[in-house]
Order: C-alpha cells, then sequence, then structure tokens
C-alpha cells in the first residue's frame, strides 16, 4: 500500500515535470523548425509544426529586408567590447576589496553595494542624458562603457579571489613582482572559473540586452541584434519567416555556448545574482 | 613602509634602501604618497579606481539627476529646460494613464512572484537529487534564460497567434474555442505574465536546487528515524532550511516584476487599451518618443523607485526580524 501511494506520487510529479520541459521543448523547436518555412506555410491554416515546405530564402531575407549581417557585428561589437572590459575593471576591483586593506575601504565597498540596489529602469533616463552630454549618443563607446561597471560582478570576483592563500602574493612580492604583475599574472589564473562565469554571464547579458540598445544606439547603423529584430518586428509590414529566421540566428550562438559552459551559466546566475 | 603581515622582509629591506637614496624627498608629501600607492596597501586604490569612476558616473551620477530632473521640465537633447517644482508630481498623480500602470505592474508582480518564488521552490524540490534525468530537466528549464527577449517575443506572438498560431490551433482542435490571446482586455495581461515566467523561471528553479543541495543530509536522515515521509520532510526540514534563498529569490523577483519592459514591448507593447502597459512601458514612451518629455519620464522613474525601495526594505527588515 504505501510502496503504491509512492510510487503514484513519483509518477504524477514526473509528469508535472514531463509537461514543464515540454513546455520549453516544443516551442523552441517549432520556432527552430519555422525558420525554414516558407511564409505561405507559415501564415497557412490549419498550422504546421514540421517543415513540410524546407527553405532558406529566410535568411536571405534578413540581410535583404534588415541589415542583419551589420546588426550581428554591432552586437558582437558591444557583447566582446563589454565582456573584455567587465573582467578586467571588476576582477580588479574584487581583488582589491578581497585582498588589500587600505584606508575607506568599507566606504567604497559599501558604495559599489549600493549601486546594485538602482534598478536600471529607474536610471534609464538620466543615464541616457549623461551618455548623450558626454558626445557618446549612437557610439560603441556610448553603448558599452556604461555596462561595465557591475556591482555583482565585482561581488563575485571578490568571493572568488578571498579563498586563495596568502602566500602566493607573498612569494610572488618576494620575486620583486609589481601589485599589477601580481594581480594579473599570479593571482588571476587562480580564479579562471569565475573569471568563465563572468565572460559567460557578460556575454550573454550584453548580446540580449533590448532596452539599452535601444535607447542609445538607436541610429539604423548601431542597431544590434536584439534591438534591430524588435524594431522590425515593430513595422507593419512584417514578414514572419524572416524574423523567425533572425531570432534562431540571435538564440543560436547562446544555445551553443550553454551546451558547452551550462555549468558556468548557472553558478555565474546563482552567485552575482539574479538578473530581470 | 606598509608590510603585509611579518612575512615581506625581503620588499622591506627593499624599500629602506630606496628610501636612503633619497632621503631629501623624506619629508615630502607627494613622494610620499606616491610612494604608499606603489605599496601592496596602497595599489588597491589604482584596482578599484575603474570600477569607482564608472560606478559613479553611469549609476549614481544618473540617479542624482533623475532626482534632480524630477522638478523639471526639459526635451531630449536639454536645450530647453524649466523648473517645474511640483508641477510634474500632481501631473503624474492625475495622469490616468500613469496610475493605469501603477496598477498594471503591480497586476502583473501580484501574478508573477507567487509562481517564481513559490512555484520554483516546489519544481526544484522534484529535481535536486543529482540523478540523470533531474539534470536533463534542470537543463531544459533554463533554456529560455539565455534566450533574448526578442527572439522569446516573436516566438510567443506567434504561437499564440489569433488565426495561425499554432498553441490557438491546439486549443481549438480541442474545442476551446478560438481564443484571442494578446487582443483580449481581461486575459491579455496573463498572457504577458506567463512568458515572463516562461522565461525566467529557470534561474529561481536552478538557485532553489543549489540552496537544496547545500542543507545538511542529516537533518534528513532524522526527519526520516522519526517516520516524515518525503512530503513532511519537505515542509519541516528543506523549506526552513533553504529561508535566506526564499527571501532572495522573494526580494530580486519583485524589485524585477515591478520594473518589467522587455516581454511587454515586444508582445503588446501594453496593448489592448493598455491594459499590459506597465509603468517602465510607460516612461520609456514617454522618454523616448517624438514628444519626448525627460523631465516628467525622471518624476515617474523617481515614483516608481521610491515604490521598489520601499518594497525591498519592508521585506529585509521582515526577513532581519524573522532570520533573528
Amino acid at each position: 500500500m504505501e510502496t503504491v501511494k509512492k510510487n503514484t506520487a513519483k509518477g504524477i510529479a514526473f509528469i508535472i515535470l514531463l509537461i514543464l520541459a515540454l513546455l520549453v521543448v516544443v516551442p523552441l523547436t517549432w520556432l527552430a523548425l519555422s525558420a525554414f518555412k516558407e511564409e505561405k506555410e507559415i501564415l497557412a491554416y490549419p498550422p504546421t509544426f514540421f517543415t513540410h515546405s524546407f527553405t532558406l530564402k529566410n535568411f536571405a531575407n534578413t540581410a535583404k529586408r534588415i541589415k542583419i549581417i551589420r546588426y550581428i557585428m554591432n552586437s558582437v561589437i558591444y557583447a566582446v567590447g563589454t565582456t573584455a572590459l567587465a573582467v578586467v575593471v571588476n576582477a580588479m576591483a574584487g581583488y582589491a576589496y578581497a585582498r588589500k586593506k587600505f584606508l575607506g575601504k568599507n566606504v567604497f565597498f559599501i558604495l559599489t553595494l549600493a549601486t546594485m540596489m538602482i534598478p536600471f529602469q529607474v536610471i534609464m533616463v538620466p543615464l541616457f542624458l549623461v551618455v548623450y552630454k558626454l558626445g557618446m549618443y549612437n557610439t560603441y563607446w556610448g553603448l558599452i562603457i556604461p555596462r561595465v561597471a557591475v556591482a555583482g560582478s565585482i561581488f563575485m570576483m571578490r568571493a572568488a579571489f578571498a579563498g586563495l592563500p596568502v602566500e602566493l602574493e607573498d612569494a610572488a612580492r618576494i620575486d620583486g613582482l609589481s601589485e599589477w604583475g601580481i594581480f594579473w599574472r599570479i593571482m588571476l589564473p587562480q580564479v579562471k572559473s569565475s573569471v568563465i562565469c563572468l565572460i559567460i554571464l557578460s556575454i550573454n547579458g550584453s548580446w540580449n540586452d533590448l532596452l539599452w540598445p535601444m535607447i542609445v544606439a538607436s541610429d539604423t547603423k548601431m542597431r544590434t541584434l536584439a534591438n534591430g529584430l524588435a524594431l522590425f518586428v515593430g513595422q507593419n509590414s512584417i514578414q514572419y519567416g524572416a524574423s523567425f529566421a533572425g531570432a534562431l540566428i540571435s538564440i543560436a550562438p547562446m544555445f551553443i555556448l550553454y551546451i558547452f559552459g551550462q555549468k558556468y551559466f548557472v553558478e555565474g546566475m546563482a552567485s552575482s545574482g539574479l538578473k530581470g | 613602509m606598509q608590510v603585509r603581515g611579518g612575512c615581506c622582509l625581503p620588499s622591506n629591506i627593499k624599500t629602506g634602501a630606496v628610501m636612503n637614496n633619497n632621503v631629501m624627498d623624506k619629508g615630502n608629501i607627494i613622494y610620499r604618497i606616491r610612494k604608499y600607492l606603489r605599496s601592496a596597501e596602497g595599489s588597491a586604490y589604482y584596482f578599484i579606481l575603474p570600477s569607482i569612476v564608472l560606478l559613479i558616473i553611469f549609476s549614481i551620477i544618473p540617479l542624482i539627476v533623475s532626482f534632480y530632473m524630477a522638478f523639471f521640465n526639459a526635451n531630449m537633447t536639454l536645450d530647453q529646460v524649466s523648473f517645474a517644482g511640483l508641477d510634474n508630481f500632481k501631473q503624474a498623480f492625475s495622469d490616468k494613464r500613469f496610475l493605469n500602470s501603477l496598477k498594471v505592474t503591480l497586476i502583473f508582480t501580484a501574478l508573477e512572484v507567487p509562481i517564481q518564488v513559490l512555484g520554483a521552490m516546489a519544481i526544484a524540490a522534484l529535481i535536486s537529487k543529482n540523478t540523470y534525468t533531474n539534470k536533463l530537466f534542470r537543463a531544459i528549464y533554463f533554456l529560455p534564460v539565455i534566450c533574448s527577449a526578442t527572439s522569446i517575443g516573436i516566438m510567443w506572438k506567434m504561437i499564440l497567434h489569433s488565426n495561425v498560431g499554432f498553441f490557438t490551433y491546439a486549443l481549438q482542435s480541442m474545442g476551446l474555442g478560438k481564443i484571442n490571446f494578446f487582443n483580449d482586455t481581461h486575459l491579455t495581461i496573463f498572457v504577458v505574465a506567463f512568458i515572463s515566467i516562461w522565461r525566467s523561471f529557470g534561474i529561481s528553479a536552478i538557485v532553489y536546487v543549489t540552496a537544496i543541495q547545500n542543507v545538511n543530509n542529516s537533518l534528513y536522515e532524522a526527519a526520516e528515524m522519526d517516520g516524515a515521509n518525503k512530503l513532511e520532510q519537505f515542509i519541516h526540514v528543506t523549506a526552513p532550511s533553504i529561508r535566506p534563498t526564499f527571501w532572495y529569490i522573494l526580494m530580486t523577483r519583485l524589485a524585477g516584476s515591478l520594473q518589467i519592459f522587455d516581454i511587454i514591448f515586444m508582445t503588446t507593447d501594453g496593448g489592448p487599451n493598455y491594459t499590459t502597459e506597465s509603468t517602465v512601458t510607460y516612461i520609456y514612451s514617454r522618454a523616448f518618443s517624438s514628444s519626448a518629455s525627460m523631465g516628467y519620464a525622471s518624476t515617474m522613474s523617481v515614483i516608481l523607485f521610491v515604490i521598489i525601495m520601499t518594497v525591498t526594505v519592508v521585506l529585509y527588515r521582515r526577513m532581519n526580524a524573522e532570520e533573528a
């Protein structure tokens, strides 16, 4: 009797988990398949799930209708630029807060943490004004620089550096390495997995970012994939096939990154705070 | 010179030697500051400088500016700025569209947060053991988290399309009638909340899984000895042990929901008839449309900020009171 009850409970639980999994997999599969459908098939009734009219036209159309190559390039510049600077800036700060004693350390650290409490959506209007006044509106710098320093990442790097033994630094100091050399050549390689977390989170965050590029990169030449595609979908004469192809292009690189770095995605998001 | 611990003797001797060579400069304050900045402790300022400068310019100054701007009227390029006093605040509290946007945001939050906080906890409890199937479920649930809101919006908009939507059709063939998911003044807010939950449910669940895995195993063993079944173990052992995670997810989710923008912008853009226009969506349209009014947008941002801070502080104090 007990085991029957137990097995029924287990069965129900499994069915719930399975339904939730299908709720994720089915729509994404449908999107991937639809990117290869003819416009006719997409708009046909009844709708199809599997692709009957395989075509690559939609991808060609994305290049014709929206400057997708340019958008992808801008997204890559945004993601790589932000990430490269974010690793250096946030790791430097995290290192100092974890390993060094200095006057005003607590004040600076609390100031940094306090910025975590400032919601981006609340400061987006003045942030736009600041960037505009600095002459960075519709430039890569305007897109990248405000997104580099992130309190959550500093916090994550601080925790990573705090766990390292003191002997490492002391040995390097005896060897006559500069403070920068100790950080860059000795300490940073020790926290490799946290750096990878930061890289993956930063690439994912900027690649998918919608609101900030919409505000600061409104020029057609400056749009990223996420915002260029969003504005394309907002038009009246929308081509569905092209928008699906664009959506697939937007998801695919992150999907590949996820397959290889799932562990880092999960770890990073769990330790540096939730987004959205 | 500043020495870290007692183990840096050689470097100490070295600095001493340098000092002797520059005996003349000994009293020179600039020299001493430069010396300090090169030392192990003093160099910390170089290390934190970039982040502090960036955070001040791009977080703290904008926050101050938004409070300042709330009392002014200004256009997008700040060519025309005039003092408005409390006019913007008066306008906000009599602006039906703004009040409606607050209502929509609260409804959305009330729909999303309980499912994110409690639903994710329940699901996490089911997949916390490291079996092969559980790992697969976790990997799948996390998948939407890595997708852009743009793609998710494009996808759901078409799946739930009123005519050719795949899901709409499936429901219709089950005899549930043709449902107009994106153009129903009562239903659409639920659809938007669903898509938003669909998108980020995975993070909440995975964070809970990590917390549940860290619960001390001996607690379960003790509960099992007392004859507690799995459900009782969850209520009496797991739930109390992961309380910090519960608060963490509750607070971050609340703050996130109160700022909802992406998914709404990609699916309904506030429609139909403003029934899904959140506060941030409205702020965005007032700040960056053709009739841009930065001052008024700042005023609404400040009001939203006060709401978010109040909620966070109240919850934080409850948390501390309970944990104490």
